[in-house]
């Protein structure tokens, strides 16, 4: 008998995390249906969303994380009560995925409208960073966060 | 000893200091506090959970200052029918690193229900004569003309036109305001005077000490009297824990970690009071965006540069103005797919202005049974809701009234957008707060001062009833709802205690 790898590892404070790369993609897909691009404005999925949600991975709590990750498998999984297509979102058609996008971002139960609030955040922050999307606003592009901090 | 440290790994010795006075939180409270005593001779030590951050150091975009500034990434929100978030910073110099730094004296009602409600009747003449020092020393100032930007100059221009009463520029901690709009992810133009640049600074010129990237995990106390602190480096941006560390206190511990913060840490220090994290208070509040025919551009000016406290008796309410960044509307404008960013397309062109209610409601701060966090529950009553709905009303047609064409009220279940003949809309809107997004800025209460040790944690002086050496000095003994920013109410009770506990 072989032993089976673990699905999770801890991270350095600790705390079991989900290392399956299909959870970034869960929430990656449901931020590109939830901001698409329209009109002259780009959507998220402009060229860095892959990095965006790595990052945010990594360097978020675990919690948001997870809630984030949540609010993307309630996006996902959801159509049946929006379009009454008993699919998930990524397997709908572009124009049926985006009828779900804003029906269940306005769902009547507060609980699935407050994860996909949650979900929305990351990709507010990433769409409103990207410069394409900034110099539609005649907003300056934004330099790097320098993360930095005193050390001594 | 004097100077700073920040983190220390697992892998290097546990840091053991001493102090006259060890000070946890160096926010409004804690700086405040602190640097009066270190005037007054003391040695005084300085522990913060967060980083010490210049303005060199100061995130540009709303990601880094939830990252890098926040308490938790701002993800803790009250438990009860509606999460609505409670906002606190955590890093050096606390919320005034990034709030907008606004500055209103404690009102004489306030100082009047203190002493009829609570006992505490003898702070008045000294914390004035704080606000007075305060003032002067932090460069207190309106927001100028040349800063105020187009959403300020119309929230002005809206309620003048409806006759709102005590409708003013703000006055604000901010030494000549650039107009920059990043009062939120802290100013590197170096213009707000928050207090990792003046009153922690000097007193480690004054021979003082600070820890940042410390939490504390609890008081030390010997018998009643408390010495010190104790707790372990954490890491800003892994979080891991470093190496452990221990300040002693040759007179006393001072905690102003935060309304939510200070009460959790005195329970984790074996306190028991009956009113220990109860009486928690907030101002709720929300925004409504404004809609114009010309650019707005509400990140340009003043992040807040426009006030009314005219509404804080009757009904208990606060407006105000409030820019929000581009990447933080994607998720506070409604919907999802083509239509959020058809919604989103018209940013140039919205203005927010907010109100906070002057809640009457009360929640509580506990332990959580899984986390170092605390657990905050509240919700509003139906009293407070409906004042929560009628400062929305009230915002609504002050941006009619400045040339809105129609107005976004962010309530679930209404439009998305009402216009001047749609008011009853919001007039008539459902009092269940979980339809509203909303947000508690400014706490109250969790360690509340008076004179009976059976309904209060602290006495007039913020001493811990039944303990030596132990004073709480930042927004947890506050024990009623000011109605106005609380900053500078916070600072001058701080700098009050710490003149008493200076003068022993």
């Amino acid at each position: 008998m072989t032993a089976r790898p673990l699905p999770y590892a801890k991270t350095s404070d600790g705390v079991p995390a989900l290392r399956d790369p299909h959870m970034n993609w869960l929430v990656r897909s449901a931020l590109a249906i939830l901001f698409p691009p329209t009109g002259d404005l780009p959507g998220v999925d402009n060229g860095g969303l892959d990095a965006f949600v790595a990052r945010f991975r990594r360097e978020t709590p675990w919690l948001l994380w997870l809630g984030v990750v949540m609010g993307a498998m309630v996006f996902h999984l959801t159509p049946a009560l929006t379009v009454h297509v008993p699919l998930p979102a990524f397997l709908l058609s572009p124009a049926l995925a985006d009828k779900h996008a804003d029906r269940i971002a306005g769902s009547r139960w507060y609980l699935i409208r407050q994860a996909i609030f949650i979900l929305k955040l990351p990709g507010g922050m990433a769409w409103g960073a990207d410069p394409a999307v900034r110099e539609q606003f005649a907003l300056a592009p934004m330099e790097r966060d320098p993360g930095t901090w005193r050390t001594s | 000893m004097s100077g700073h440290v920040a983190f220390r790994g697992r892998d290097e010795a546990d840091f053991d200091g001493e102090a006259d006075y060890v000070v946890v939180g160096s926010g409004a409270g804690g700086a405040a506090a602190a640097v009066t005593l270190a005037r007054a001779g003391a040695r005084v030590a300085i522990v913060e959970a967060g980083a010490w951050r210049d303005p060199d150091d100061y995130p540009i975009s709303a990601y880094g200052a939830m990252r890098d500034m926040m308490d938790d990434w701002g993800s803790q929100v009250t438990v009860g029918r509606a999460f609505w978030p409670v906002v606190q910073a955590r890093t050096v110099g606390g919320t005034t690193v990034i709030n907008s730094a606004i500055c209103v004296r404690t009102p004489d009602d306030i100082f009047a229900q203190w002493e009829r409600d609570h006992g505490v009747g003898e702070l008045r003449a000294e914390m004035l004569a704080a606000q007075d020092v305060l003032e002067r020393e932090l460069s207190v100032e309106e927001a100028p003309p040349e800063s105020r930007g187009r959403s300020n100059l119309l929230a002005m221009k809206g309620a003048e036109a409806l006759g709102y009463p005590e409708s003013h520029y703000m006055r604000r901690y901010v030494n000549g305001c650039a107009g920059s709009g990043q009062c939120l992810q802290g100013c590197k133009k170096l213009r707000k005077q928050s207090t990792n640049l003046n009153y922690i600074p000097e007193t480690i010129a004054r021979g003082g000490m600070v820890l940042s990237c410390a939490p504390v995990d609890r008081v030390v106390f010997e018998g009643t009297r408390a010495v010190g602190v104790v707790g372990r480096f954490a890491h800003p941006a892994s979080r891991a824990r470093g190496t452990r560390f221990q300040i002693r206190a040759r007179k006393a511990v001072i905690v102003a970690a935060s309304a939510t913060h200070s009460p959790l840490l005195l329970m984790r220090s074996g306190l028991r009071h009956a009113a220990l994290g109860k009486h928690f208070r907030a101002h709720p509040g929300t925004g409504l965006f404004g809609c114009y025919d010309t650019p707005i551009d509400m990140n340009t000016g003043a992040t807040q540069g426009w006030a009314s406290t005219g509404f804080r008796s009757d009904p208990g309410l606060k407006l105000e103005t409030l820019s929000m960044p581009l990447e933080l509307i994607g998720s506070r404008f409604a919907g999802g797919g083509a239509k959020l960013i058809e919604r989103l397309s018209e940013f140039r062109h919205v203005a927010m202005w907010c109100l906070a209610v002057r809640a009457e409601s009360e929640g509580s701060v506990s332990r959580s049974l899984f986390s170092d966090k605390p657990v905050v529950r509240y919700e509003l009553d139906r009293g407070d809701m409906e004042r929560f709905r009628q400062g929305m009303v009230l915002i609504a047609k002050q941006h009619f009234a400045a040339g809105a064409r129609a107005v976004i009220p962010g309530v679930a279940g209404l439009p998305y957008k009402i216009g001047p003949d749609d008011l009853g809309v919001l007039e008539e809107a459902p009092l269940d707060p979980r339809r509203y997004t909303a947000i508690l800025s400014h706490l109250f209460g969790g360690c509340v001062m008076g004179r009976d040790a059976r309904t209060s944690v602290v006495d007039h002086r913020g001493r811990v009833h039944g303990t030596t050496g132990l004073v709480v000095a930042d927004a947890s003994v506050i024990p009623t709802n000011l109605g106005v920013n609380p900053q500078h109410t916070i600072m001058a009770l701080a700098m009050t205690f710490a003149r008493d506990l200076a003068s022993r």
